[in-house]
Order: structure tokens, then C-alpha cells, then sequence
């Protein structure tokens, strides 16, 4: 079960003011991994509503497997995309088989209960993310990298081949965050998952993802390091192989900050430095 | 592992037990109260029902027909209670939160001071009105919500406050004029008061609400996942819009039925669902047959309370379910959360 996501000439603007994306273009083939990174206010989350056809685009397509993703029901399409959206505790204290156990809403039997199979696709989602041990635990007892655990569950147990993450990693600490993309890598490569993840680390984007798209606030001009090439200013975002589209030349200019970078073994990294730095103070006095 | 998952069959069990246990409550109940009265003697009388047999008459006319309207009413307002409570993914809300309230209390406040003398299928005016009142009132709130946003809660909300606020003043100012014995019956009306009933009116009553519980119970699955989030529950496929609507219209509907049979008891509508919930957890499936059932059953004792408590006088059986509910619930707060937490 694979399925690819092909973007063409999509743009946006809320309720008829800036537009926020503008004729972007772009696919993901089936079975691979694209980080979409960029600073606030660029259009990511956006990107992702209108992927998940929560939004529809003012202009152009989005399909799945060539086909037009908003000619679909909510049904349907939750048949092809899952969606973990940024992570909160709910009002109320649903435990985490109930939590998982609702991705299976839609195939519910006519009195309201999960048949065998449901059953099957939780304990399958549950055990591929280690958190079957706190299956009958409240949610809100849990540690933020347990609970994103838990919405990767859920997001399985609806059992879609693509999935939509929407920066699963923040407020996790370093070890959760690399537990997180390991988590992401194995459902990718071994159930054959189409992912798309939103991301602010650069660096775990580059050690983990296929490709990346590195998106610009439309509002914002260019801030230019190294002299603009022409394309890069016409275009709102870069797309390509994770590692060239994150190299440090373009996070520099996209991000407006500058810092070190380098490379150990195969593995790309950017660190940033603020004006203010301990370093950064150092070389100033010199 | 999944075994914590509430299956049909233990949710079976667990409704008829408590339906078991309503009914022996609403029997006793009904046994309970000034006069004294056996029910063997009062059985003797259904067999022989020869000369008048005073026990006979007082179970099955007097007491019989108020047992069974505070089962009603009760059920009706813990199934609105625990919709409304999802819908609103608030923990604080109730079936009076979106100006309900208020909306069947100017109805009835106008009903009871122009002094109606008519009825309408055997109902008062005082009861037509208040039905009236309640329906338009949760149009006008929910029209106001949708202009600010689909899932913006916070406007529904806002609206439901000051729609409240607003009539609440009217229903003041209409009383402030009002003359000693309106003001008596609106006051009773206000604060949830309890009659007997014809057997005709309970079974449209009753019929009304099982079905908006029914309703609801077909609900719930979407009200689980919509109570955690909507935004998640479209992307899982669920018609969210859609379901919000028939829940919020199903909840008003049942909520009017109830109010316009009894005026506004309180109390029953945010306690009972949350005494349920932290007993047997937020699962809509089970939360719903239940906390209509102990929302029943709540509402018959305390409605026994009110008419035994001060007797021959009767208070109004708002003042019974604050007074019993509001300990009782704090009771069954720290309780649980203690355990939660020698869980963790």
C-alpha cells in the first residue's frame, strides 16, 4: 500500500488577503520521506491543511496517485492521508487504547463498536510505537514523548499510505526527538508509508528525510548572504534532495541567520549563532 | 492488551444492571412519602379494585406519575449534559450553557404574569411557552456561533453568556413588576419544580426523550473522537459538521421537552455526567446509557427529598439537587483523583 503526492501551480491566500503560497509545485513519490522546513510564517502548516484537503487551494491541484484529492469525501480521503497534528492533551481523560481506537471511527459496526479487525489495526499501531505497555494509561499522564508516540499510533491505526506530521518533534527532548525520526524511518521503510513532516530541525531533516522542501514567507524578501541567484528570487521555496536543499548556503539565506556548518562522515549539520553569542562576542573583539 | 476497551457486552450488562437498580430506586420512591402506604395494599387494590382503596389510588395517580417525570427530566438532562459537554469539548458546560435556560424561563416568565388560561393538547401555557422559549433561543445562540467560525467554540459559547444575560435581566424586570402570586409560581418555576402529570404527558415525555437518548447513543463513536478534536476527527473521516449539528439539535430538543415538563432543575445536567465519567471514563458509548440512567435516578431521589423533606410543604427540586449533588460530587472528585494519581 503506497501512494504519491503530486502539488502543481498550488497557491493560497487566506479569506482574500496576502497570498501565503504561491504557485508552488512539487511531488512526493510513493514510499518516501519530504521534510517541509522553512521559519514561521512561510506556509507550512498551510501546505499540509491544503495536502490534507482541510483547505482547498485558490488555484491549482493537489492529487494522490494522480487523481484529485478534492473530488473525495471526508471518508475517502481518510481512506489515503492521516494527519498528526501538534500535540495537546484533550479535555477529557481518554486512555490510550480509546485514543488510538479512534482513528477507526468510520468502520465501526452499525452499534457502534470496533470489529476484530479495528481491533487488530490498534494492537498492530500500538506495538510498532512501544506504547502498548501504557495502552489502558490516561493520555495526560503520559510524557510529551510517549503522547507523540501515542498520535503516531493513531495516525497507523487508521491505516493510510501517506502520512501528514505536523512538527512532531517540538518540546521533545533530544533523545525523544531522534526516537521520533527513527519511529517516522521504520514506518517509511518498513510498511512502505509515504511521509510528509513538518520540521524546524534542519539537521534531522538532512539525517533522515529523502527529500525537502525549503519554503520563504511570500511577505519577506530574500535576505541575501552570498548574492541572489535570479531563480532563487523569483521562487517562494527550493525543492530537491534533503541534503542540497538544506545545505547551509540556502538555511542562511531563507532563515536570515548565520552560523557554522560542516559535515562528519555522511552526515550534514548547521548550527546557527545569534549576534549575541559567547563566540560570536569573541570574534567581535578581536 | 485491548482488553481495557470497552466491549458491547460488558456495556450491556452494566446498563441493565443500573436500569435494574433505577427501577427499584424510582419503586421505593414512590412507596416513600407523607402518607403512609404499603404495597401489598396497595397491589390488593389493582386485583379487587372494588371499593376505593386509598393506597391504591395515591401510589398509581399521586406518586407513580411524579416518580416517573423526575426519571424523565433527569435522564433527558444528563444525555443533553454529556452531548453538550463533548460538543463543546468543556468539562464546564451543561444543557443551560447555551442560553436554554433563560430563553424557556422568559417564555414562562411571560406565560405565568399574562395569565393564560388555555391549554394546548393538555398542556399549560406556562409549559408551551417555556418550550417555545428554549428552541428559539438555542436557534438564535447556535446562528450567532456559526457566523464566528465552524469549530470556534469560544463564539458558541460567548454567544450562549450573553444571550443569558440578557434574558436573565428581562425575566428580572418582569419580575420586579410582578404581582405576590405570579411571583410565587414563576420563582417555584425558576428553580425546577416538580407535579403530577398525566399519564398522557409522560408517555409523549418520555417518548421524546428516549429517543433523543437513542439518538445520541448513535453518536457517540463521532462524539469520542470530535470531543478530543474536530480538526483530527475530519481527517479520520468523520462528517464533524454534520454530527455536530444532529447532537446539538437532538441535546436542545430533549433539554426544551425537559424544562418545559419541570422548569429549570439544575445541577442535574453538569454533575451526573461528570460523576459518571470519572467512575467509568470519557467513552461516549457508555457515558451516554449511563449517565441517562443515573441522571434518572439522581432526579427521582432528590425530587423525593424535596416533596418528603419539608412536608406537608414542597420545595423546589433545584434547591434538593444543588444541595445533595454539589457534596456528593466533591466527594466523588477527590476520591478519584487520588486513585488516578496512586496510579501514575
Amino acid at each position: 500500500m503506497t501512494a504519491s503526492v503530486q502539488v502543481q501551480n498550488v497557491s493560497f491566500a487566506y479569506h482574500r488577503g496576502q497570498p501565503v503560497l504561491k504557485d508552488i509545485s512539487f511531488a512526493v513519490a510513493a514510499g518516501r520521506f519530504l521534510a517541509i522546513v522553512g521559519p514561521n510564517g512561510a506556509g507550512k502548516s498551510t501546505l499540509i491543511n491544503l495536502i490534507a484537503a482541510s483547505l482547498a487551494p485558490q488555484s491549482g491541484t493537489i492529487s494522490i496517485d494522480g487523481i484529485n484529492a478534492r473530488s473525495w469525501g471526508a471518508t475517502e480521503l481518510a481512506r489515503k492521508i492521516a494527519v498528526v497534528r501538534q500535540g495537546f492533551v484533550p479535555a477529557f481523560g481518554f486512555s490510550v487504547a480509546e485514543t488510538v481506537l479512534m482513528a477507526r471511527t468510520v468502520y465501526y459496526g452499525p452499534l457502534g463498536f470496533e470489529s476484530k479487525i479495528d481491533r487488530q489495526c490498534v494492537a498492530e499501531a500500538l506495538e510498532m510505537t512501544t506504547t502498548t505497555e501504557f495502552a489502558s494509561r490516561p493520555l495526560a499522564s503520559l510524557s510529551g514523548g510517549e503522547r507523540q508516540r501515542v498520535f503516531i499510533a493513531r495516525a497507523l491505526a487508521q491505516d493510510t499510505p501517506i502520512l501528514l506530521m505536523d512538527e512532531p518533534t517540538t518540546f521533545l527532548d533530544l533523545k525523544h526527538q531522534v526516537g521520533v525520526y527513527d519511529l517516522l524511518k521504520t514506518i517509511q521503510v518498513n510498511k512502505l508509508r509515504t511521509i510528509i513532516a513538518i520540521t524546524q530541525d534542519v539537521n534531522l531533516a538532512a539525517q533522515y528525510c529523502d527529500e525537502a522542501i525549503l519554503l520563504r514567507p511570500l511577505s519577506r524578501p530574500l535576505v541575501s548572504t552570498k548574492g541572489n541567484d535570479a531563480d532563487a528570487d523569483r521562487c517562494q521555496y527550493r525543492i530537491g534532495p534533503a541534503c542540497e536543499v538544506l545545505a547551509a548556503a540556502h538555511i542562511e539565506e531563507t532563515f536570515g541567520v548565520s552560523g557554522f556548518s560542516g559535515r562528519i562522515g555522511k552526515e550534514q549539520f548547521f548550527i546557527p549563532l545569534g549576534r549575541m553569542a559567547k563566540d560570536a562576542i569573541r570574534a567581535a573583539d578581536r | 492488551m485491548v482488553q481495557q476497551l470497552l466491549s458491547p457486552r460488558i456495556l450491556l450488562v452494566r446498563v441493565v444492571a443500573a436500569a435494574v437498580v433505577l427501577v427499584v430506586v424510582m419503586l421505593l420512591c414512590a412507596l416513600a412519602g407523607t402518607e403512609n402506604i404499603s404495597l401489598k395494599t396497595a397491589l390488593a387494590g389493582v386485583h379487587e379494585g372494588s371499593s376505593t382503596n386509598p393506597d391504591y389510588e395515591i401510589l398509581v395517580h399521586i406518586r407513580v406519575p411524579r416518580v416517573i417525570l423526575a426519571a424523565i427530566v433527569g435522564a433527558a438532562l444528563a444525555a443533553a449534559g454529556v452531548a453538550l459537554q463533548a460538543l463543546l469539548r468543556n468539562p464546564l458546560a451543561d444543557p443551560y450553557i447555551l442560553g436554554i435556560s433563560s430563553g424557556a424561563g422568559l417564555g414562562a416568565t411571560l406565560a405565568i404574569i399574562g395569565g393564560f388560561s388555555w391549554t394546548l393538547w393538555g398542556r399549560s401555557p406556562v409549559a408551551i411557552f417555556a418550550f417555545a422559549g428554549a428552541i428559539g433561543t438555542v436557534g438564535l445562540v447556535w446562528g450567532i456561533g456559526r457566523i464566528t467560525g465552524k469549530f470556534h467554540v469560544t463564539g458558541l459559547l460567548l454567544a450562549g453568556v450573553v444571550v443569558n444575560a440578557f434574558f436573565s435581566a428581562i425575566i428580572m424586570f418582569l419580575i420586579s413588576v410582578a404581582k405576590g402570586q405570579q411571583l410565587h409560581a414563576t420563582m417555584f418555576w425558576l428553580m425546577g419544580n416538580m407535579a403530577e402529570e398525566d399519564f398522557l404527558v409522560l408517555w409523549i415525555g418520555a417518548g421524546c426523550v428516549a429517543a433523543g437518548v437513542v439518538s445520541l447513543y448513535f453518536l457517540a463513536p463521532q462524539l469520542n473522537a470530535i470531543s478530543f478534536n474536530p480538526e483530527d476527527a475530519k481527517s479520520m473521516g468523520i462528517h464533524v459538521e454534520r454530527v455536530q449539528l444532529l447532537a446539538f439539535i437532538v441535546s436542545a430538543f430533549v433539554t426544551a421537552v425537559a424544562v418545559s415538563l419541570s422548569g429549570l432543575v439544575g445541577f442535574v445536567g453538569l454533575v451526573v455526567p461528570h460523576a459518571v465519567r470519572l467512575v467509568l471514563g470519557p467513552d461516549h458509548r457508555q457515558l451516554l446509557p449511563i449517565s441517562s440512567i443515573c441522571g434518572a435516578m439522581f432526579l427521582v431521589i432528590a425530587d423525593t427529598v424535596a416533596r418528603v423533606i419539608v412536608a406537608p410543604a414542597q420545595l423546589p427540586v433545584g434547591v434538593v439537587t444543588a444541595i445533595i449533588g454539589g457534596p456528593f460530587f466533591l466527594i466523588l472528585l477527590i476520591r478519584y483523583n487520588r486513585k488516578v494519581s496512586w496510579l501514575r
